[in-house]
C-alpha cells in the first residue's frame, strides 16, 4: 500500500498527524475499506523513509480514534464493527479542519458572523443544489 | 529505560569550552538527531561519550552502566572523519572488524558495499571521501550493535546513498536499536528522528521530540493599522518566545498555545491573524538565532 500514503516531512504539520489524516481521507473516501489491512508499523516506516516510533504513535491515535484495530501478531486493520459510523466520523473530521481554517479566515479579515454566514448559504446553495 | 544517560558533560580545551555541562536522555529503541552550527560541540561530545576523550566532568552511561571493554560490543560508531587506513583493501578492513567484533556480519557487510556500489578489493586510498563514509557505515551497519553513534553519516553521499543511510537508521529503530547521529541537513534529521536536540556553544538550547515542537511552535501573526497600539498583552505572554515587529505586522514565535496567543492578538485589536506552521529548520533557525535577525519563516510569510 505504499502508494495510498505519502508523507511531506519537511513540512510544519507533524508527521504523524500527516498520517493520521490521511487514514482517515483514505477510510473516507473507500480508498481503505472496513477490514482491509495497513502496512506494519516497520513496512510503512521502510516505505516512507520516516521513524517506526512516528508511525507507531499515529497508529495509537488511529485505534483510540476506533477508526483501525490491532490484532497482536497480525498487523493492524481497518475497523469492521461500526465501519460506517466510523467512514462518517472521519469524512466529518477532515471537514471539520479544513471548515475551521476558512472561518479562522474569515474571522480574521474582520467579517462578521452574518457575513461569514451568507457567505455559507451562497457555497451551500451552489455545492448542494438538490438540497435547496 | 534510557540507551544513553548523559549528565553534566563538560570540555574544555585550554580556556575554550567545547561542551558545557551538557545533559542528554536518549531512550531506547529512538532516534536521536543532534543539529548545531559548526563548533556546536557535536563531535567532541561523541568523542568523550566514546572513550576517545577525557571529559573535564560529567558521565555517560549506556543502559546504566559506564563504558566497559563489555560494552563496546554493544557500540557501533561512525566518526566525522576517516578512521580507515589508506593502504588497507575494504575487505580487509571487513575482515578486522569481523576478528573484532563477536556479532559482526560480513555477508551484510557485504550487502551494504554491494548497495553502496563499492568494490571491496578496492584500497582505502582509491575511494573518494563519499566511498569513505560508506565503507565506515557499512561496517557499523554490519556489527549488529544496539547502540549507534553516527557522526555526519551522510557526508559526502549523493542524494540516493544518504536516502540508503536514513532507510538503514529507520530499520535500525524498527528492530529497536538506538541511534544517535549529527547531521547538517536538517531534512535528514527530520525524516528519520524522532527526538532532536539542538546544541549552541556546548549547551543543549532545544531538545523534544520532532512532532511535539512542530505541533506546539507557531508564529501568530497580526497586523496592526494603529502603529501606536499596546501590544506588550501579547508580548509579554509566556508562551511568546519572540516578538518581531516589521512595520504594521506583528509576528510572535509561540512555544505552546497559539490558538490561544491567537485569540489574545485578536482581542488586543489585531486583524488578519493566522498562524504558520514551522519546520524543523525554521524551529532550529529560531534556537540558534538572535531575536534581530532575519528569519526564512518571516521572509516567507511576507511572499505568501
Amino acid at each position: 500500500m505504499p502508494a495510498v500514503l505519502t508523507v511531506d516531512p519537511g513540512s510544519g504539520v507533524p508527521i504523524y498527524l500527516q498520517i493520521i489524516e490521511q487514514v482517515k481521507r483514505s477510510v473516507a473516501l473507500g480508498v481503505l475499506q472496513s477490514g482491509e489491512q495497513l502496512p506494519t508499523v516497520k513496512q510503512l516506516a521502510l516505505d516512507l523513509t520516516i521513524n517506526p516510533n512516528t508511525v507507531a504513535r499515529a497508529y495509537r491515535d488511529l485505534e483510540r480514534d476506533q477508526i483501525i484495530e490491532t490484532a497482536p501478531g497480525r498487523g493492524s486493520f481497518v475497523r469492521k464493527n461500526g465501519a460506517e459510523a466510523n467512514v462518517r466520523a472521519a469524512a466529518t473530521d477532515v471537514a471539520r479542519g479544513a471548515v475551521d481554517g476558512a472561518l479562522r479566515e474569515a474571522k480574521s479579515l474582520g467579517l462578521t458572523r452574518a457575513d461569514v454566514r451568507a457567505t455559507f448559504d451562497l457555497a451551500l446553495d451552489r455545492w448542494f443544489p438538490e438540497e435547496r | 529505560m534510557n540507551a544513553i544517560e548523559i549528565s553534566h558533560l563538560s570540555k574544555r580545551y585550554g580556556s575554550s569550552v567545547a561542551v558545557d555541562d551538557l545533559s542528554l536522555q536518549i531512550p531506547s529503541g529512538t532516534v536521536f538527531g543532534l543539529l548545531g552550527p559548526n563548533g556546536a560541540g557535536k563531535t567532541t561530545t561523541f568523542r568523550c561519550m566514546l572513550g576517545l576523550m577525557r571529559a573535564n566532568a560529567g558521565s555517560v552511561e549506556y543502559s546504566g552502566r559506564p563504558l566497559a571493554p563489555s560494552t563496546f560490543e554493544d557500540i557501533a560508531y561512525v566518526p566525522e572523519r576517516s578512521v580507515l587506513y589508506e593502504w588497507m583493501t575494504v575487505a580487509q578492513h571487513v575482515e578486522m572488524n569481523r576478528r573484532a567484533f563477536a556479532r559482526f556480519d560480513p555477508s551484510v557487510a557485504a550487502q551494504l558495499l554491494t548497495r553502496f556500489s563499492i568494490d571491496p578489493r578496492k584500497r582505502v586510498r582509491a575511494l573518494s571521501k563519499g566511498m569513505r563514509t560508506a565503507v565506515m557505515v557499512s561496517l557499523a551497519f554490519a556489527r549488529n550493535a544496539k547502540v549507534l553513534i553516527l557522526d555526519e553519516p551522510t557526508s559526502g553521499l549523493d542524494p540516493v546513498n544518504q536516502r540508503h543511510v536514513l532507510g538503514l537508521i529507520v530499520n535500525e529503530a524498527a528492530r529497536g536499536n538506538t541511534v544517535l547521529f549529527s547531521s547538517h541537513q536538517i531534512g535528514q534529521v527530520e525524516r528519520a528522528a524522532d527526538r532532536i536536540a539542538v546544541l549552541d556553544r556546548g549547551r543543549a538550547i532545544l531538545t523534544g521530540q520532532v512532532d511535539d515542537l512542530k505541533a506546539d511552535r507557531k508564529i501568530v501573526e497580526g497586523v496592526f493599522l494603529d502603529g501606536a497600539t499596546d501590544i506588550s498583552v501579547v508580548s509579554t505572554d509566556p508562551r511568546v518566545a519572540r516578538v518581531d515587529r516589521v512595520d504594521r505586522i506583528v509576528r510572535l514565535l509561540v512555544t505552546s498555545g497559539a490558538d490561544d496567543v491567537a485569540q489574545s492578538m485578536t482581542a488586543a485589536g489585531a486583524t488578519g491573524v493566522r498562524l504558520l506552521d514551522l519546520n524543523l529548520e525554521d524551529i532550529f533557525f529560531y534556537a540558534v538565532s538572535p531575536a534581530d535577525a532575519t528569519s526564512d519563516a518571516a521572509t516567507r510569510s511576507i511572499a505568501q
